[in-house]
């Protein structure tokens, strides 16, 4: 009985979550501008939304942002999940500290705070400075991650190596990496969604020459929901879901493929 | 005919103007060509130079026609990058942060006065744009924020009033009294005020017999509990969406600007006010801030629409007053928008309006008012 | 290099989170130190700062008027959380431990938050709006008045704030309870509890360090939640973010946003100190 209450209310939340998103697909097909009305069913606004030079241009920044961003969080969210476990405690309680404080400092304290540094400092605002600050929350995300999956992995594999004379490079790169690998793609998967989706932070340093795409976005929407925006929305979801789809096949292939090696004798 | 000077000064916070339907007909249009508009009589000046490039216009939004940027390009090379603010503070929040890059912006008069003495603008040439000089009405130069022209051109000019749902509303508001009453009486929650502290404050003390620029502490406490009674009467503090929500009658009453009050009013039934009592009169200038990678082309542009052929088909879209000459804008310029005093206010209109020159001190009175206000 | 043995994985050097550590303090403290730096100063004129040290930014925000938006603010934080921990921990619990094909349903809530912040915030305002399907439905059955509209309200606040923060709930709730043992739950009812004691006494204290991250990942930032406000709420309220951003947007008065940037970094520090205190004593004495 229980069991069948908590089913119902499952449902009822994802049709929450799931109201908005069925307006925007809805009114992406909408033949009409007015998003109140339903005026038959239409492509015509993801032909605009691809050939306006306004939306693709910061959708390639956004991209490009969110890709090197992901590569740099990943890079040093996984150091810090590496190193923290075991630091002194002394110094773990600041670097802890910061980890959290990078990722629930509010985006309109740090993105003026970063504005104000950037000026000061004389760094032209631009892509760059984009980048750097997005990978300032995206490499605690990483970090949380990783360690999260790190500390709970066990070592019998890894002393097993070193039983076997390996190095401890060589057993990082043979032994832990491919166990950590999962966890180091899950959060470059959340630190490319997290920078790819920024808003605020993006909106106060990006300088002249960058628009990425929330930005572009917040500017039409100021004026009214877009249908042009909206297929420019689902075209991004589209690609998105077919990212993961294709990540989560690829891996449980290369799961299923270690699985099978791991039953080899020997080990 | 009075000495205009002093109105010509103007402060406000004016955010952008509406529509969906100008950002997809910005996207639409950017594909098509522009249909010959008839340049007959007038002096109509060719722009030949070629010179390739790219002009980065940092704007408001809806502020352009947009089949003026392809034909702008088709007459100088020159490839148009835009970005949109939607108040002058976010335009000198961006400058001032560092920003650099664009050619071209387009502020009120008041940020010009604030960006020139922050070292934030480049000097405008003249020499290179010739059509404004020949084509320029007088009143608008040596503009008491820029008294030597050094650093801007007119763009347009405007007001600060409301517009109402003459459908919807069964009165005939005439003054800012007549709004405040019906705002805070049947028409409640149906009213809408621009989000800018001086439109609003601005307009609260002119209703009360005091200076739009009032920095009187006594003055502006009584501006303060007028607009505290208002609050819980108001549908949105809004400078963008009102315009959409006075067409969909959401709103009724709406405090803005005249060229949105004219927009109403070329769909439904509507009429744009200047308050009995006064207003705000401003005036948006071109300026070419510090950093920018392509002076020339901005010069350009501004010499570009200087032809009042050109001109014309801004103003057509904007419903914003023109600086250029009347008599050479008459031939080219649709007669209803050429007659139709929301755009083009009559001069016994502005009298009775101040423009925005409110000092730092002003300045900070009115935020701590303004936060009360919307903390209400 | 790497030792050997003890709990928490193979043992890596502490140097290894230098390059972590570096970017920290380069673009995290470092903003926030010009910050602390602007926030004792002063505005001169329209736009010039003077950096001479003067705490009267700070004498100027204790008033009762910015002492009510703060307190607004964190009505508004807690409501957020409580909310949120009310709509998901049920969900999360379902998730956890009835539901088949997990990853998937998990997926399925985030795939909503793909599409951009904006976009889904204003489609609530078109789902909200007195025009659209819903309310006119249900004017029809009348269920609602004629005049009744959610748009720009307190209300749609609140709507949208707990649609937006609900996975940061979930997910750490849910990662919390999947490593939950529920045969424990069972051998505890088998042993006489009824149902919502062994929740007391076996589910709760297991899922707690979850629960706690939860409210942290919600709380916090919804202090600095600014855009909801002017989104859904007409920019009707004030919040301590909607502050700062008018003071560096609107009144162009830095160094009192910066002011009020202080005061929330400061009470969120002294939160995640303390959180962070709490859970390195709990992997020190075992959870």
């Amino acid at each position: 009985m229980g069991r069948r209450l908590l089913g119902g209310w499952a449902v009822l939340v994802y049709v929450f979550l799931y109201a908005p998103i069925a307006v925007v697909v809805v009114f992406a097909f909408n033949g009409g501008r007015q998003v109140l009305n339903w005026e038959g069913f239409s492509t015509k606004w993801f032909g605009e939304a691809l050939r306006d030079p306004t939306i693709t241009e910061p959708f390639r920044n956004s991209l490009i942002i969110a890709s090197g961003n992901a590569v740099a969080a990943a890079a040093l969210g996984t150091l810090l999940a590496l190193a923290l476990p075991r630091m002194p405690r002394l110094l773990r309680t600041p670097l802890d500290a910061l980890v959290y404080m990078t990722l629930v400092t509010p985006e309109i304290v740090f993105g003026i705070s970063a504005l104000i540094f950037f000026v000061q400092i004389g760094i032209p605002l631009g892509m760059k400075t984009v980048l750097v600050s997005h990978v300032v929350f995206n490499a605690s995300v990483v970090a949380l991650i990783v360690r999260a999956r790190f500390v709970g992995m066990g070592q019998s594999l890894e002393e097993a190596s070193y039983d076997l004379g390996a190095g401890p490079v060589s057993t990082f790169r043979q032994v832990t990496l491919p166990r950590l690998a999962p966890a180091i793609l899950a959060g470059s998967l959340l630190a490319f969604t997290f920078s790819f989706d920024d808003f605020i932070t993006s909106f106060f340093v990006s300088g002249a020459g960058t628009t990425t795409l929330p930005i572009r976005i917040f500017s039409a929407l100021r004026f009214g929901v877009s249908p042009v925006i909206n297929a420019t929305a689902v075209m991004i979801l589209g690609l998105t879901v077919a990212a993961i789809v294709l990540a989560y096949l690829v891996l449980r292939r290369t799961d299923q493929a270690r699985r099978r090696a791991a039953v080899v004798p020997g080990l | 005919m009075p000495d205009q000077r002093s109105i010509w000064e103007r402060t406000y916070n004016r955010k952008g103007f509406v529509a969906i339907s100008a950002l997809t007909a910005l996207t639409a249009a950017c594909g098509s060509d522009d249909d010959g508009d008839s340049a007959a009589g007038g002096t109509t000046t060719e722009t030949t130079k070629e010179l390739g490039g790219t002009l980065h216009y940092y704007n408001w939004a809806d502020y352009v026609n947009p089949k003026t940027y392809p034909a702008f390009t088709t007459a100088t090379g020159v490839k148009i990058k835009k970005d949109f603010f939607v108040s002058n503070e976010d335009l000198q929040a961006k400058l001032q942060g560092g920003a650099r890059g664009y050619d071209l912006a387009a502020p009120t008069g008041y940020m010009v006065k604030i960006l020139a003495e922050a070292d934030l603008l480049e000097p405008i040439d003249w020499a290179k744009i010739p059509n404004a000089t020949k084509n320029i009405d007088p009143k608008f130069k040596g503009l008491p924020f820029d008294p030597n022209d050094e650093w801007s051109v007119a763009k347009d000019w405007g007001t600060t009033g409301f517009v109402y749902r003459t459908d919807l509303v069964k009165e005939k508001p005439v003054s800012w009294r007549d709004f405040y009453d019906l705002a805070t009486g049947p028409y409640s929650k149906k009213v809408t005020v621009l989000d800018g502290a001086p439109e609003v404050i601005g307009s609260t003390l002119v209703m009360l017999g005091h200076s739009y620029n009032s920095e009187d502490e006594s003055e502006l406490e009584q501006a303060k509990q007028e607009m505290l009674k208002l609050k819980p009467h108001l549908l949105a503090i809004t400078s963008t969406e009102y315009k959409q929500m006075a067409i969909a009658g959401r709103a009724v009453l709406s405090l803005g600007w005249n060229g949105d009050g004219a927009a109403v009013a070329a769909k439904k039934p509507a009429e744009y006010i200047v308050a009995e009592e006064g207003g705000e009169f401003w005036v948006d200038s071109y300026v070419i801030p510090t950093g920018s990678k392509n002076p020339d082309a901005a010069h350009a542009w501004i010499d570009y629409v200087y032809d009042p052929a050109h001109n014309a088909v801004e103003t057509e879209f904007t419903y914003y007053g023109s600086p250029v000459k009347r008599d050479l804008l008459k031939p080219v310029i649709d007669p209803e928008v050429f007659n139709n005093t929301d755009v083009f206010p009559e001069p016994s209109t502005i009298e009775k309006l101040e423009a925005n020159a409110i000092s730092p001190k002003g300045t900070k009175l009115r935020d701590r008012i303004w936060t009360e206000f919307k903390a209400a | 290099m790497a030792g050997r043995s003890g709990v928490g994985g193979p043992r890596y050097p502490a140097w290894l989170a230098l390059p972590g550590a570096a970017w920290y303090a380069l673009f995290f403290l470092g903003p926030l130190g010009i910050m602390a730096v602007f926030s004792v100063s002063r505005r001169e004129g329209y736009t010039d700062v003077v950096y001479d040290f003067s705490l009267e930014n700070f004498r100027y925000l204790w008033d009762p008027l910015y002492g009510d938006v703060f307190l607004r603010t964190f009505g508004l934080a807690t409501f957020g959380t409580a909310a949120t921990l009310l709509v998901g921990f049920p969900f999360a619990y379902y998730l956890a431990r009835y539901a088949r094909r997990k990853t998937l349903l998990l997926l399925l809530v985030i795939v909503p938050f793909w599409t951009s912040f904006l976009i889904r915030t204003y489609s609530w305002l078109i789902i909200l709006s007195p025009d659209f399907v819903l309310f006119r439905f249900l004017r029809d059955i009348g269920v609602t008045g004629e005049d009744f509209s959610l748009i720009y309200t307190r209300e749609a606040i609140y709507i949208g704030v707990v649609y937006n923060y609900l996975p940061l709930m979930v997910l750490p709730l849910y990662a919390a309870l999947e490593r939950m043992d529920w045969t424990l739950v069972d051998a505890a009812q088998d042993l006489g509890d009824r149902p919502l004691t062994a929740f007391r006494r076996v589910t709760l204290p297991l899922v707690l360090p979850g629960l706690i991250v939860g409210c942290l990942l919600v709380f916090i930032p919804l202090t600095g939640e600014y855009l909801i406000p002017v989104i859904l709420g007409g920019d009707l309220t004030v919040f301590a973010g909607n502050l700062i951003a008018q003071q560096f947007l609107t009144a162009r008065d830095w160094p009192f946003g910066a002011a009020i940037a202080m005061v929330v970094i400061g009470a969120m520090t002294v939160m995640i100190l303390a959180f962070t205190r709490l859970a390195a004593r709990e992997e020190q004495y075992g959870g």
